[in-house]
């Protein structure tokens, strides 16, 4: 069969992929040289490095957990991981350390906790557990209704943190989650299409926002006075959802039968423009408002957002093929990356162990993804496929942002990479991930 | 599972698969792309980035004469810079400002403020330019006790003679911004740089300039000093060898400011091989002037100068001069008798027209036609053989055409004759002739043409085109590159005999005629005077000479012009005699040339001992 899916069981009775596993541990490895070489001449160097040294026994100690302990266990208390989710959430809103404008670390005696990394994680296993148990259904819009209403109250909290980031970065893995789990394609496809509006509308919100000459056009002021308040909003919601009933019933009149659903759908449609506008008015931060212009025109900018990423292209340029060496990059050392650690630690890695390095990394998050759906394939189980099904979109984003956004295909999202970046939170949780698709192959169908 | 989902299960995986193969490949060309690709110009971006430049000009190449005396040199040029790094104590800094503030002519309060907003930014800037060499010795000393002092050492073009073969040497100047981008892509100009504006500087201005120095600092995204990388000599450029002879440019330069107008020009060529021994064009200008840094003062001295260069594009009637080519005209005819006299009444009657002599000479036979110039002498003769026959040896002599020297703007002057006027379906009247046998007329020459016509005589009959380098010299690898050589254009074919008839003539115009100036003891010195008819003023005087050590081929020939001088003799004789005992070391030159000494001006040598930049 293509690229060998079938022919793994082959590989005998054994309770751990290697593959996944050596991909995992060389990948953990590299982060960690990266990270010392990346903030060799921070301030903070010391805490960053010992920050890192902590977290990589408590990383394996996770991976640990998510191999032994039989996957199925969150599939049965996915109502209490549910719960453990929102409590997190919840709690990291109302005691979490107020952090560069956002509110989502706790901060504890001995280490600190990102709760958002280990419930993106968590929230996969329980909309799998949740799908599994739509099973033939999964064609019905309900099961998509279901997800949707499963995972508002996360994705709400998070924005409430507000880590807007991490929601963009996790939305697609849900999207192949469903895909995996059989989701009737055309809805998938009107899903991708509304957020592609919502996108859109936020788009150019931010662009309005930023280019204030352009309200002298008469709609876009009147838009622009609908987004800035609140009340205005809710009545124009209802006017909105009448008009789209009205239009409806008329046409039921006519006696020409229309699905409901595309009256719904056009309700959202105008109702996601308008609270894009309200995204882009009261949540979304300054410099995020500049990384989706610098998007739209890389070159309007150089000093700004788009300059960050032409430092971050001039560094990885500069390594050329076998870069500079660890500790001698003289972008990263002298500051000219921004985030050398976290967002942009790429660059670094282009610097200095030029394109075999990222070459070598780029490989090995392919065999990591490529292990993960042959795991899927193997599963004994409808929720270890739905479980390696997310774990892979997660892991597929990440690799797409943080490369992306280095070569210029996606805008700065500012999420980590996981394994190389720094962030504690990030390679415990990621490191639980794929504990939990070792689990999954622990358990497969024995050939 | 069913075994339905399970075909949708796989299938899905497998695009999922195919998703990230896709992802995987177009990831990797791009980081290809971005890494080997374009690695060098990142590389050199990520290196912009990260240094910082203290440019040191590099010493123009120098300009020699033949005889090794630099006319356009380098003089030291110092700045200060200060590198401010790190935490700066403001009791250092007033401390600090108080010790310099004296030798930079500076108030304390000035200099602190320059000093805490240069530390402020982290940055490498200058706290002075241009500082005098006496106050480099105290600054020198001062720098050893405060770190991220630097004492930076330039170099200012410099030209010790001043006017000296300016219209030669040309003039530096700054580069607006399309010029600049133009020659940046090419040699790293610097945008403040300065570039030969005229001629040798910008001719050769790929040649003369060096390559800067500078210290290389290593800086961090805030621009603050981290290291530094590098203390990068200059190279200096190569320096440029002319044909001139120092004491004859010199001589002539001298003789035409001393002129009576002051205005005119002289060219002295090397009869042998056709080298300009001197090139000079009253009035000149001192390129000086344009080396201040201060832009500002640029224009003003623009507006100073007289680019305007006589020697090649000021276009008169040779006048008298031109009875050489009647004379040769009339001797390859081979009816003239030279001893045959003909009587001067002092006019001549044309028909209607009466052409005057500009003086009752009394019978004259060819030699006394010659000496005194007798225009009687010479409408009889040109009568007698025809404009044609006059025009042939003006052509073979090249009149009308550009000598070919390699300077810009050069006048070709005119041709005058009856088949040249033919071409212009004219008529060509009795009285043309008469004119054209004294030089008159439409007939047009520039100064250097008629030094080239001097040469070709002396030389019998080689027109060779004037040429003034010699060889470039490069100061890095020591390697000469020869650039001149002599060319002969074209063969004036007379007869030997006639050649010999006019050696004789022209001398006897020196030993007993209009051209006694420059008659010389020991020397064999030829020729003839001109005095162009003016109808807007005063006439123009011309001298026509050359010379050469007895038993010897002529080694120099020289034309002097005058502007409005009045009398060839009077204006332009002076000056064709200072040249020929500068050239032969008679006279006031037999003491040599006077050079500058070391003590009068600074010379900053290419290739000097000493470190450019002193302390660290």
């Amino acid at each position: 069969m293509l690229w060998g899916i079938k022919s793994i069981p082959s590989m005998g009775r054994s309770r751990l992929d290697y593959g996944l596993f050596i991909a995992m541990v060389g990948l953990v490895l590299l982060g960690a040289l990266c990270i010392m070489s990346a903030v060799n001449s921070l301030s903070f160097t010391h805490a960053v490095v010992r920050t890192h040294l902590v977290a990589l026994p408590v990383g394996a100690f996770a991976f640990f957990i998510g191999w032994s302990f039989n996957y199925q266990i969150y599939d049965e208390q996915w109502k209490a991981l549910y719960g453990f989710i929102l409590m997190l959430l919840v709690g990291v809103l109302l005691f979490g350390s107020y952090q560069r404008g956002s509110r989502s670390w706790f901060v504890l005696p001995f280490f600190s906790m990102q709760p958002s990394e280990i419930c993106r994680v968590a929230s996969i296993l329980v909309a799998a557990a949740f799908l599994d148990r739509r099973g033939r259904r999964m064609r019905d819009t309900s099961s998509l209704i279901g997800v949707g209403f499963l995972l508002i109250p996360v994705f709400g909290l998070i924005m409430m943190q507000p880590d807007f980031s991490s929601v963009v970065v996790t939305f697609p893995a849900f999207l192949i989650l469903l895909y995996c789990a059989g989701a009737n394609i055309f809805y998938l496809g009107l899903i991708v299409v509304l957020a592609g509006v919502a996108g859109f509308f936020t788009i150019s919100w931010t662009y309005i926002y930023l280019h204030p000459e352009l309200m002298e056009y008469g709609m876009i002021r009147i838009f622009h006075a609908l987004a800035y308040n609140g009340w205005y909003m809710v009545g124009f919601s209802i006017l909105v959802t009448l008009l789209g009933y009205g239009a409806w019933w008329f046409f039921k009149q006519l006696r020409i039968f229309l699905p409901s659903f595309y009256f719904v759908l056009a309700t959202l449609v105008v109702l996601a423009g308008l609270f894009g506008g309200i995204f882009v008015e009261h949540q979304m931060k300054p410099h995020q408002r500049k990384r989706v212009e610098t998007f739209l025109a890389p070159k309007s900018d150089p000093k700004g957002a788009g300059y960050n990423v032409l430092q971050a292209q001039i560094a990885m340029g500069a390594g050329g093929l076998t870069g500079t060496g660890l500790f001698s990059g003289t972008q990263s050392r002298l500051g000219f990356v921004p985030e050398r650690h976290t967002d942009f630690i790429l660059a670094v890695v282009g610097e200095e162990l030029g394109l075999w390095g990222t070459l070598l990394i780029l490989g090995l998050y392919l065999l990591i993804l490529w292990r993960i759906i042959a795991v899927a394939y193997m599963s004994s189980d409808r929720y270890g496929y739905l479980v390696c099904a997310g774990i892979f979109g997660m892991f597929f984003t990440y690799m797409m942002v943080n490369f992306g956004m280095l070569i210029g295909l996606v805008p700065v999202a500012g999420i980590p990479l996981p394994f190389i970046s720094y962030g504690g939170s990030n390679l415990v949780s990621s490191l639980w991930a794929l504990g939990v698709v070792q689990s999954v192959y622990a358990r497969r169908i024995r050939a | 599972m069913s075994s339905s989902t399970k075909i949708i299960f796989s299938m899905r995986l497998k695009n999922l698969m195919t998703l990230v193969w896709i992802a995987g490949v177009v990831i990797a060309l791009r980081l290809v792309d971005i890494q080997i690709l374009r690695h060098d110009s990142y590389l050199q971006m990520a290196e912009r980035n990260r240094t910082q430049i203290i440019y040191q000009t590099a010493p123009r190449g120098r300009v020699f004469t033949a005889d090794g005396v630099a006319i356009a040199s380098n003089a030291p040029a110092f700045s200060l810079y200060y590198l401010g790094a790190g935490k700066i104590n403001p009791t250092y800094l007033n401390q600090m400002a108080a010790d310099f503030a004296p030798h930079l002519n500076m108030p304390v309060a000035e200099l602190v403020a320059k000093l805490t907003k240069i530390a402020a930014s982290g940055k490498a800037a200058p706290l002075a330019e241009n500082l005098s060499t006496k106050s480099t010795m105290a600054l020198q000393e001062l720098q050893l006790y405060y770190p991220g002092i630097y004492l930076v050492e330039e170099t200012k073009r410099s030209y010790p003679y001043e006017s000296l073969a300016s219209h030669l040497l040309g003039y530096l100047g700054s580069m607006d911004e399309r010029e600049w981008k133009k020659r940046d892509l090419q040699l790293g100009y610097r945008f403040n740089a300065k570039v030969g504006k005229n001629g040798i500087e910008k001719k050769f201005e790929k040649e003369l300039k060096g390559r800067d120095g500078g210290i290389y600092l290593e800086v961090d995204y805030r621009g603050r000093v981290k290291s530094i990388i590098e203390d990068k000599k200059w190279a200096a450029g190569s320096d440029v060898y002319l044909t001139l002879n120092f004491a004859v440019q010199q001589a002539a330069e001298e003789g035409l400011r001393e002129s009576l107008t002051g205005r005119g020009a002289a060219v002295a060529l090397d009869p042998r091989t056709g080298a300009v021994l001197a090139l000079a064009s009253a009035p000149a200008y001192n390129p000086n002037n344009f080396v201040p840094y201060s832009d500002e003062e640029a224009p003003k001295n623009a507006k100073k100068i007289n680019e305007y260069n006589l020697a090649i594009q000021g276009v008169y009637p040779p006048a008298s001069t031109f009875k050489i080519i009647t004379g040769a005209a009339a001797l390859e005819d081979g009816n003239l008798d030279v001893n045959k006299k003909i009587n001067c009444t002092g006019k001549y009657n044309s028909g209607p027209r009466v052409f005057k002599c500009w003086g009752t000479h009394g019978p004259v036979d060819f030699f006394e036609g010659m000496s005194n110039s007798c225009d009687v002498y010479f409408y009889t003769v040109a009568s007698q053989i025809g404009a044609a026959a006059i025009e042939r040896v003006e052509r073979m002599f090249m009149f009308g055409r550009q000598t070919g020297i390699d300077l810009p703007g050069e006048k070709a002057g005119n041709l005058y004759g009856p088949t040249r006027r033919a071409r212009n379906k004219t008529y060509w009247f009795v009285g043309d002739t008469l004119n054209l046998s004294i030089g008159q007329g439409e007939l047009l020459v520039t100064p250097l043409k008629l030094a080239q016509f001097a040469a070709a005589i002396a030389s019998r009959g080689n027109v060779y085109r004037p040429y003034y380098v010699d060889k470039i010299v490069s100061n890095q690898t020591g390697k000469t590159e020869q650039m001149g050589q002599p060319e002969i254009l074209q063969h004036a074919d007379l007869k030997p005999e006639t050649y010999n008839t006019l050696f004789k003539a022209l001398k006897y115009t020196v030993d007993k005629g209009t051209a006694r100036r420059v008659k010389m003891e020991g020397l064999e010195v030829y020729g003839k005077t001109g005095t162009a008819q003016n109808p807007h003023g005063a006439d123009h005087g011309w001298f026509l000479a050359f010379a050469g050590r007895p038993g010897e081929a002529p080694s120099i020939a020289l034309a002097v012009f005058v502007e409005f001088g009045e009398g060839g003799s009077s204006a332009a004789g002076p000056v064709a005699r200072k040249m020929l005992e500068a050239y032969f070391g008679r006279g006031k030159y037999a003491q040599g040339i006077s050079k500058l000494s070391e003590e009068d001006y600074q010379e900053l040598l290419p290739l000097g001992e000493e470190e450019h930049v002193v302390g660290d």
